[in-house]
């Protein structure tokens, strides 16, 4: 659907992207959301890459519609980062509007220009570099038995067990639950300090995310991190992460490389 | 390994970073979204997945997991109830049990089907008692008196094929005697008339706090303290192990012979020494444990001696692990050590690294210089 800005009421946000450096006012043609034109606001050598549109925010009840839009963004994110180098990127959704007298690209350039220092550093951090994400899963049925066979505790344990009347079994299985699960505990926190410690010497900068659960019951993740890596560090990293995939029970997510969405 | 963008699978992580990444800004001519959602509440859920909260993320859906696995290693009675047979009654209730030293109650469901009467517990897949209609003898209801509060407990005592007298208890007592003696005259079984359960003996369990619970108990020997008497002698009594304490009461004397927190315990050995000057050697249980200051021992003797020690140093694990306030953990970060709760509460003082449970998902690492 596409709204010609014929009325600038009507039209009185600016729907942002990301901010680059460059001081010229240029069209991207055509590629924003819903088929608008996206195109460049400067404030001296911070240009900041908009579209025009109602000020208020996109919303949906339709989640096809809304993927389809986000998806668009991060697309003219992308095409303005190849194009460019560097971006500040800014998430779905943010809008600048007028008001009182304002309008929209006086506000962007106000906002541009209080910033400017901090905004130049951030590109300054980023330049030259790309977000990836590190995702390490374990299959808790593969430690689960790899504990209860290393252990011997455990297993004397689980021997005793079987010998003895219903009544004392009981307790007995209730103390090997808690074995199980504290040695659980500890070795997923062994490994993920040892697996944070082996990809951090590869980044300049790491954000740990939280962990989700996965489809597969089994399949838990034990690691989530974003990681900002120079140039060229992505493949020594990968390595990295094949020998980590390699051992027994675990499984790696590697993605990216992303603009640095985590790192502004 | 090559990172992956363009793909399906890596939509999420595109959509993670550009929903709630990027550069947040400031200003007040935002057009403000304060409480209004923008994003689709399934295609939010899909993403935020079921955030797991203990420590690094994991533990919550790792506790659902094993406890499965465990059920799953169990030989497990997966339907209790056998085909053909029709439930009449499904109450909670408990039974009495006396296997052992374990002595107590033991709670789960009880199924009065027409066949028989059983007590299950469910998520153990156990059956913890069982009588079949035919074999039940006599049955009679018993008050019995709480001894703190007013509340009067009925048990339903059941005399089982022989001289076997079991004792139940269950949510509606009279309920389930009714059904129980009404199942019965239907399928044509007599029951003894007039049948007085015999008295059970429990005086010396009037010291029991009301809400201790008796883990387990049985006859034991005490090796009484010098102190007391001129020589060293072993008494006969009844020791109680309950969630608070070791207790041995004396049968001779009716009182309570000696009693040892469980939160004082340090260990219990076993050893095979002379019980007395004529006797041979014969194994004996030491009770270390903590009193007033100073480090005293209990020595018991008696039936079942090894699985008493057992227990009693289960307890005593079970009760180091809860409080764990010494244990110590490295920062991922800068590698200094810490105790575990300031990590995990605090963040690391050295580095200013923060437990991802602890941040809301993105902090900033602080690199070392």
């Amino acid at each position: 659907m596409n709204l010609e800005p014929m009325n600038l009421e009507i039209m009185n946000g600016r729907y942002l992207y990301c901010i680059i450096e460059g001081s010229e006012i240029a069209s991207f043609g055509k590629i924003g959301i819903q088929g608008n034109e996206v195109y460049t606001v400067p404030y001296q050598d911070l240009s900041a890459v908009v579209h025009n549109c109602p000020a208020k925010p996109y919303q949906s009840e339709n989640d096809k519609i809304l993927r389809r839009w986000v998806v668009v963004h991060q697309k003219v994110v992308d095409t303005i980062w190849k194009r460019y180098g560097v971006v500040i990127p800014i998430g779905f959704d943010t809008i600048i509007s007028g008001h009182a007298g304002m309008g929209p690209e006086e506000n962007i350039m106000n906002w541009l220009k209080e910033e400017y220092d901090n905004l130049k550093a951030k590109m300054e951090k980023i330049r030259d570099s790309a977000e990836y994400g590190v995702q390490v899963f374990w299959d808790s049925r593969v430690m689960a038995h790899k504990i209860t066979g290393e252990s011997v505790e455990i297993k004397k344990l689980n021997q005793e067990i079987k010998s003895k009347p219903r009544g004392i079994a009981y307790m007995y299985r209730q103390k090997l639950k808690d074995l199980i699960k504290k040695d659980m505990e500890n070795h997923a926190d062994r490994y993920f300090k040892e697996f944070y410690e082996k990809i951090i010497p590869h980044a300049d900068d790491i954000r740990v995310e939280k962990t989700r659960k996965t489809e597969d019951e089994d399949k838990q993740m034990l690691l989530n991190l974003s990681c900002l890596l120079p140039k060229g560090a992505s493949k020594k990293l990968g390595e990295e992460l094949e020998k980590i995939e390699a051992l027994e029970g675990f499984s790696v997510r590697y993605t990216g490389p992303w603009p640095p969405y985590s790192f502004v | 390994m090559e990172p992956q963008r363009n793909t399906n699978a890596t939509l999420v992580d595109l959509l993670d970073r550009v929903l709630d990444k990027g550069l947040v800004i400031h200003a007040d001519v935002i057009v403000s979204v304060a409480g209004i959602p923008l994003i689709g509440v399934n295609l939010r859920a899909a993403l935020a997945g079921m955030e797991t909260m203990l420590k690094y993320g994991i533990m919550q859906a790792w506790d659902e997991r094993t406890r499965a696995w465990e059920t799953e290693n169990r030989s497990k009675n997966k339907n209790a109830v056998a085909q053909g047979e029709e439930i009449i009654l499904r109450m909670l209730g408990a039974c009495h049990s006396t296997e052992g030293i374990y002595t107590a109650w033991r709670y789960g469901y009880l199924y009065l089907t027409d066949k028989r009467l059983f007590l299950y517990h469910e998520d153990f897949g156990e059956v913890l008692f069982e009588a079949p209609l035919e074999k039940i003898r006599g049955l009679v209801v018993r008050e019995r008196e709480q001894i703190s509060d007013e509340k009067v407990r009925e048990e339903l005592y059941l005399l089982i094929e022989g001289e076997k007298v079991c004792r139940l208890t269950a949510l509606n007592v009279h309920q389930l005697k009714e059904a129980l003696e009404k199942r019965m005259e239907e399928a044509g079984l007599a029951l003894r008339e007039n049948w007085e359960a015999p008295l059970v003996e429990e005086i010396s369990a009037e010291f029991l706090a009301d809400v201790e619970q008796v883990i387990c108990t049985g006859k034991m020997w005490y090796l009484m303290d010098k102190e007391e008497i001129t020589d060293d002698t072993w008494r006969p009594g009844q020791l109680y192990l309950t969630d608070k304490r070791v207790c041995w009461y004396c049968d001779p004397a009716r009182k309570v012979g000696i009693e040892i927190p469980v939160s004082g315990i340090k260990v219990s050995v076993m050893e095979t020494r002379a019980r007395s000057n004529v006797m041979a050697k014969e194994k004996v249980m030491d009770v270390l444990y903590a009193s007033n200051g100073a480090r005293k021992v209990a020595t018991f003797s008696g039936p079942l001696l090894d699985e008493w020690n057992q227990i009693v140093n289960k307890i005593i694990t079970g009760q180091s692990e809860s409080e764990g306030e010494g244990e110590t953990e490295t920062c991922p970060q800068c590698g200094m050590a810490a105790l575990i709760k300031d990590l995990l509460k605090e963040g690391c003082t050295s580095c200013g690294w923060v437990s991802p449970s602890k941040s809301k998902g993105i902090h900033e690492v602080k690199l070392p210089a």
